[in-house]
This record gives structure tokens, sequence and C-alpha cells, in this order.
């Protein structure tokens, strides 16, 4: 009797911290747009889905971009996506759909820096339902991190917790809310079909810029086995896997130019030899498309709304132009 | 593998399933398997030199043992254990002392030579200082007769690889800890729960104080001019920060130790309520202190030259003096190896060196003391002189952590100048409290003050003998539960968003 009582305690105990738990996440972590990307992407047929960073996430819109051709598509890309969150992506989109076609973004910068241990993952994590993908993504990432990185994700948003949004985050949570007005900001508009929007800048507001320069020493092992593993889960599961490069402004291209030459140099002839095609707005196509400051608002490369759009129906004549004929 | 990693936490999880699994005459060996796995997990080529100072120290005891019971004649029993002791010695801090100082060594044959003896890339195992010196210490146990050597070389390995203890000790006793480790231990309710609460507690120290500590101390540190008025409080921070990760990880330790059904040696007993420094090293890091003082203090102050030595001084000096003038000298020369065994760096060897210096002086001043307390009619039990000497020992103390928490001497007289010539509190508004930057930073130091305060709070309940076990049988079970449960959320709401730093102590 004795025995059965303490279990029961220890069970309602174990109870009560899962509860509190949860409590804490519904509301103290806020709604991002990659819950609605993913909620999207686990519940709707997409035949063509895009990967990579935030270049792609406001240079290429999904809809501007399949015009004409009957087919849908989702932007997966966000800004801090590594290979591996595009592997684990990936994965999770096969468990409930089969794309046609994966487009990989691919930004230099990214596969000569390691990914940040930590809340870095949970953008994605947090928002991945229940699978075996989850579990995979866990063990590849979240082994290593302290142990509040999965258990208290609002521990990102430290001390400020995001306390004026937590109405309409538990209401959204809640509900089962997905609508887009919740992500609507000042310099930016998120759609529906993953593509961020952003407002116009003129060139003397552009923030500082800092570039992370490429060298092929400095090319981090892991980034390159994910993006070898991405690859080959797409031909795996026949998907077609294609890659690119946005357009970058021609002044930082002249700027940097030796790092740049270094880096599409690389990608080309590791492409080649994957069998990839590989789309690079900066050397090969660099004429299929304006290179003006004018068409971004920073140095980075982010194009703004209406330039995104057109680029769009250029990478799609490009890219599914002969499907549609 | 980090103590506050999920790898370790799941690790941990699994290992205590497992353990509570099977037959409980075959716990020891789950340990010991769980305890190389973690070993192997950590680094694959540091296990190797677990294993040589395993083996060297196993073989070297067991050979010692053998001939004490052979019944050869006593003398010659004597010497050949005497050399065979130095062996071991000699072959397992050897291996610490080559990897860990031998760089120190040529950094500074270059510095003196002029010379560019290139550097070794040597591996650094971790918790290479703690394993040794469990080792050596048990190695010297066995040759003074205070243990037994152990026959069974699985059940030995378990007690040099104990994988909670094994990153930042405490380092065990094989009297105390060899037979909890080989006992049969049933899961008990209570244990679990003290463990639990210790490791919240644990998580808590680190976690809250230590690292609100540390974003503050760094930024002072770093960058001296701007935040001079502050200079002092970077140094008590650093104490802060120091005290919080070593003595939570010692708690996080202890606590996964105690599921198991261990009860690891405690490694602080509320340090800053000490009445002077030699009080402070039988409270502050007591396992290391304990060990020097078994294993080098007394062997030493006792040894044939210091005996002599002490002769000599007492017939020059008087016997009280000469009598001083060893124990100070014994005392420096631990001081000196507890510093180097920190690190090895200038710094470390300066600041152990400090503490035997003012250890000895102390010493020297005892009578002096007496007399002026007599003539000012101070009791020594008294609230007020006791709370006098206790303010005297912390700031010995932190006068010593300005030599230690900064890259050159010059720099430390930097902070102690600005420390006593600038004072703007204020300037801490500046700093930045992380992702939020600075519109947070008076919330941030608050939850560092409240923190501070709670665990002082203890601290004083502790000092007075109340304890927190006993203290929490008088609680509702359901309150208990409750405070627990809030302190564990308190540790993701209110520490800064970082990956948690590693712990200071597992660097050694």
């Amino acid at each position: 009797m004795r025995n059965f009582r303490r279990t029961l305690n220890l069970v309602i105990g174990l109870l009560l911290v899962v509860f509190a738990i949860k409590g804490l996440d519904l509301a103290l972590y806020p709604c991002t747009f990659v819950r609605n990307d993913i909620h999207t992407v686990t519940t709707e047929q997409k035949d063509v889905i895009i990967l990579g960073t935030s270049n792609g996430m406001s240079d290429l819109d999904p809809d501007a971009m399949l015009e004409g051709t009957g087919k849908s598509g989702h932007n997966l890309c966000v800004g801090g996506e590594y290979p591996v969150d595009a592997y684990y992506l990936t994965k999770l989109i096969l468990e409930k759909q089969k794309p046609e076609t994966v487009i990989f973004e691919l930004s230099p910068g990214y596969f000569t820096t390691e990914k940040e241990k930590g809340n870095n993952y949970l953008l994605f994590y947090h928002e991945f339902p229940l699978s075996f993908a989850k579990a995979e993504y866990y063990m590849a990432t979240m082994l290593d991190c302290d142990f509040r990185s999965p258990l208290f994700a609002f521990h990102e948003y430290e001390l400020s917790f995001e306390l004026s949004k937590v109405k309409d985050t538990l209401y959204q949570k809640l509900t089962d809310n997905y609508d887009v007005s919740y992500l609507k900001g000042t310099v930016q508009e998120y759609h529906e079909n993953g593509f961020i929007e952003k407002y116009p800048v003129s060139v003397e507001n552009f923030p500082g810029y800092s570039p992370t320069l490429f060298s092929e020493d400095e090319v981090k092992k892991t980034n390159m086995e994910y993006l070898d593993r991405l690859i080959q889960l797409c031909k795996e599961n026949d998907i077609e896997f294609i890659a690119t490069t946005m357009p970058l402004s021609a002044v930082m291209l002249v700027q940097e130019e030796e790092s740049y030459r270094k880096a599409w140099d690389y990608f080309a002839e590791y492409f080649r030899m994957q069998g990839v095609t590989y789309y690079n707005f900066n050397r090969e196509y660099y004429m299929n498309f304006g290179h003006e400051l004018t068409n971004y608002v920073d140095y980075d490369g982010h194009m703004n709304g209406e330039s995104a759009r057109a680029f769009s129906k250029v990478f799609g004549e490009l890219v599914f132009g002969t499907s549609i004929l | 593998m980090a103590l506050t990693s999920n790898m370790f936490f799941l690790f941990t999880i699994v290992g205590l399933c497992i353990y509570y699994t099977v037959p409980v005459r075959m716990q020891w060996m789950v340990l010991l398997v769980c305890s190389y796995c973690y070993y192997i997990l950590v680094s694959v080529p540091a296990v190797f030199f677990l294993i040589f100072s395993t083996a060297v120290t196993y073989g070297c005891a067991l050979w010692i043992h053998r001939i004490r019971l052979s019944g050869q004649n006593e003398k010659k029993s004597a010497g050949k254990r005497k050399r065979i002791v130095a062996l071991g010695l000699f072959l397992n801090i050897g291996m610490l002392g080559f990897l860990k100082y031998f760089n120190f060594f040529i950094e500074n044959v270059n510095r003196i030579s002029g010379g560019h003896i290139s550097f070794l890339h040597l591996l650094l195992p971790l918790g290479i200082s703690y394993y040794t010196f469990q080792t050596a210490g048990y190695l010297l146990d066995v040759y003074w007769g205070r243990v037994p050597a152990e026959s069974n070389p699985l059940k030995y390995a378990l007690f040099v690889s104990f994988f909670p203890q094994l990153v930042q000790g405490p380092i065990g006793r094989y009297g105390r800890l060899a037979a909890q480790l080989t006992a049969e231990h049933k899961l008990e309710f209570s244990r679990i729960k003290y463990g639990l609460e210790r490791i919240v507690w644990g998580l808590f120290k680190k976690m809250i104080v230590s690292e609100w500590a540390s974003i503050y101390r760094e930024a002072i540190f770093a960058q001296p001019e701007q935040y001079s008025g502050i200079a002092i409080f970077g140094v008590l921070l650093y104490t802060v920060e120091l005290y919080g990760d070593f003595a939570g990880g010692i708690d996080i330790v202890i606590g996964i130790a105690a599921l198991f059904g261990i009860t690891l040696d405690e490694n602080f007993r509320q340090p800053f309520f000490a009445v002077s420094i030699s009080d402070f090293w039988t409270r502050w890091h007591i396992s290391l202190g304990s060990w020097m003082k078994d294993y080098v203090f007394y062997p030493l102050t006792l040894s044939g030259f210091m005996v002599k030595c002490q002769k000599k001084a007492k017939a020059r000096l008087g016997r009280k003096k000469g009598r001083f003038i060893t124990i100070a000298f014994s005392n420096l020369v631990v001081f000196v190896l507890v510093g180097l065994w920190h690190g090895p760096s200038w710094n470390n060897i300066g600041w152990g060196f400090y503490n035997g210096v003012i250890i000895a002086i102390s010493g020297f001043l005892t009578d002096v003391y007496q007399t002026w307390k007599k003539k000012l009619h101070i009791q020594d039990q008294s609230r007020g002189y006791r709370l006098f000497m206790m303010m005297r020992t912390f700031a010995l103390f932190n006068i010593g952590q300005y030599f230690d928490c900064v890259d050159s001497f010059g720099q430390a007289l930097q902070m102690i100048r600005y420390s006593f010539t600038c004072f703007q509190p204020s300037q801490f508004l500046l700093i930045s409290s992380g992702k939020t930057g600075t519109a947070y930073t008076p919330y941030a130091l608050l939850i560092l003050g409240i923190g501070c305060l709670l665990w002082l709070a203890v601290s004083i309940l502790k000092e007075r003998g109340i304890k927190m076990e006993e203290l929490f049988t008088k609680v509702p079970p359901a309150l208990e539960f409750a405070g627990f449960l809030l302190l564990f959320l308190c540790i993701p709401l209110f520490s800064p968003m970082s990956v948690a730093r590693g712990f200071i102590y597992a660097q050694f």
C-alpha cells in the first residue's frame, strides 16, 4: 500500500512537471513562421519544395515561380538553415508527402561556418510534429546541447519572453490557428507559400555588411556531409534535386570577387561530380537578372518583394520553362 | 559530454534503468561499463591513459600487499615496498606531469634561453588530474597499510573511473568509496529524491548564479578602462562565478551518484564563512585540500629531512619559531602544488604561493594576534570578531583572485588600482545581458542578486548545523515538491540565453 502511494505520488509529480513545462512552452514560445511552414508541408501536397537560407526565403516566391506550370510549391528557406536542417526537413516531408522537385538555395558562407549549438536548432525542432525525422534530428543535433534546449524552447527568448504576444500565442496554439496576418511585421511580410516579402529600403539606409568570406580550406565537413546526404535522399526517392545561388548585387560581387570566384568554382565542381544541375545567377546565369543595388534591401543580397517576384518568374521560366512547353 | 548536456542526462537515465533492473550483485559491473562507455564517448585515445593509470597503481598496490604478506625480512621488505611505491608514483604522476606540464616547461626553457624548441601536441585526457590523484592516494594508502590492496582489477577500475566524479571530482578515497561502489543498492525513494534535489540545486548555482556572474565579469575584464568604476565587482563576480560553477558541478555529481545509491564526499562547506585562509582550505575543494594534507603536507613535514631542519631551526630561533618555519615551508610547497594542479601557468603558481604565504604569515602572527585580542578584550567566539575574521578572509581570498582571473600581472595591478580609485556602480547598466542588450540588465542583476541571497540563506542554515534534508522532512511533501519544481523552472526562465559554458574545473 505504501509503495503504491509512493509510486502514485511519483507519477503525479512527474505529470505536474510535464504540465508545467508544457504550459510554459504554450504561453512563452511564440508562433513563428517556421510553425506555419512546417504545418503546410506536413499537411498539404506540394510539388516543389525550396530549401535554403534567408536569401532563398526573400528571393523566391513559389507562386510567381510556378505561375502557369500547374505546380504548387512552398518556400522552406530560413535564415540560419544549414544543410543539416535542410536534410531533416526533407526527411520529415518525405514521411508525409513526396514532392517532385527540391530546390536547394546555396549561400557559400553557410558552408564555411558551423551551426551554433543550442537554440539555433530549436526554430525547426520545436515545430517538427512527432515523427521519426524529429527523433533523428534530435539525435543528430540536440545531444550535445545543454538540457534547456529541447525541453525549454522558450528559453531562447530569455527575460523578454515576448510577453506582449502571450495572448496571441495562446490563442493561435489553442485554436490551431495559422493565420499569416500575425506574422506581418514592419519591414517584411510572410506569405502562405513561405515567401517573405521584404519592403523596399533605399540604398543609403542599407545596414552595414560584414561578409563571410569563402575558402575551400574552411569548408566544414559536416555541412558537406549533410548536403551529400540530402542529394542522396532525393535520388533514392526519385525527387529531382536542383541547386541554385541567388543573384547578388554587382557591387558585392566586385568587392569580394576573389572569395566568390573560389566559392563558385568549388560548388560548380561539386555539383558536376554529383550530377546535379546548378543555377548560379552570379556566373553562368549572371545576365538573366539585374544586379543593381535598387533590387535589394541590404548588401547581403536580400531582394525587395517586387524584385523577388520578378526574379522568381525568371527563375521559373529558366528551371521549369521546358516542362511548361 | 558536459554534465549539463542532454547526452549526459540521457546517458545517466539509461544507466540508472539498467542499474536497477539487473540483479543487485551485477550492479557494480553496470557502473563499470557505464563509466568506460562515458569515457569512450568523450575521447577514445584518453581511455588508454585511464587504463594505464589504473593498471600501474593496481599492479604496484597488489605487489606491495603481497610483499607485506610474504613474511620477508621487515627491513628488506620495507625497502622493496618503498621502491615499488616510488615506481608507481613516478609512472602515474609522471604521466600527468608530462601531459599537463611538458609544454609549460618548454615554454619557460624557450623564454629563458631564447630558444625555439617546438611544443608537443599532447592530449590532455579529461579528468586526468582527478583520477591521477585518486589512484596515487590509493597506492600510498596501501603502502602505509591504511587499506588492503584490491585484488579484483575490475572493481579497482570502477573506483578509478566512476563516471559522475571522473570529470571534476571530488577526488575519492578508496577507504570510503570502493566498498560503496561494489555494494548492492536497492532503489530507494528517499535517495532518488535527495539526488534529484541536489541536481536541481546544482543546476541553479551553475546556470543562474554562475552564468549571469560570468557575463558581467567577462565584460568588465574585457574592457577594464570602460568599466573601471565596477572593477571591484569584476573580481567579486569572478569569485561568485567560480564558486557557482564548481559547487554547482559538484552538487550535480553528488546528486547523480546518490541516484546510484552512492555517497560521495562533500567538496564544499560554506567556504566564505571561513575565519582564516587555513580554515578556508578546509571548506573549499575539500577533497583536494585533504588529499594535499594527507599525502603531501604530513609526509613532507614528518620526513627525515624536515625533522632535521626543524631541529636546527628550533636551536637557532627558539622552539615556536623553529616549528613554524618548517610548517610554513611545507605549506608553501603544498600551495604551490595546489596552484600547479589548477594548470600550468605562472598565474596559478603565483596564486598558490600567495595562499601559502598568507598562511605562513598567519602562523607567525598568531602570538601577536593573541596579545592584541587580550589588550582589546576581544572574545574569539564573539559574533563581531567572527564576522570581522570572515570578511578579512573573504578579502584576502579575493585579492588572490585578481591574479587568477587576468592574463598578466600588469592587468591584475591595473584592476586593483581601479578597484580602489574608481567606483561607479551605474556602469553595470552599460553591459549587455545577451540577446536582449542592455534593456534587461537591471532584471538580470536582480536575478543574480536574488540567486546569491537564496544561496547565502541556505549556507547560513547549513553553517548553523541545520541539514537541509532534515529540514525538508518537516515540510509537507507537496510544499517541498512545489518548491523544487519552482526552482527547477527558474533555471530555464531566468538563466542567460546561451549554451551552458563548460565547467571551469572540468578543464583540470
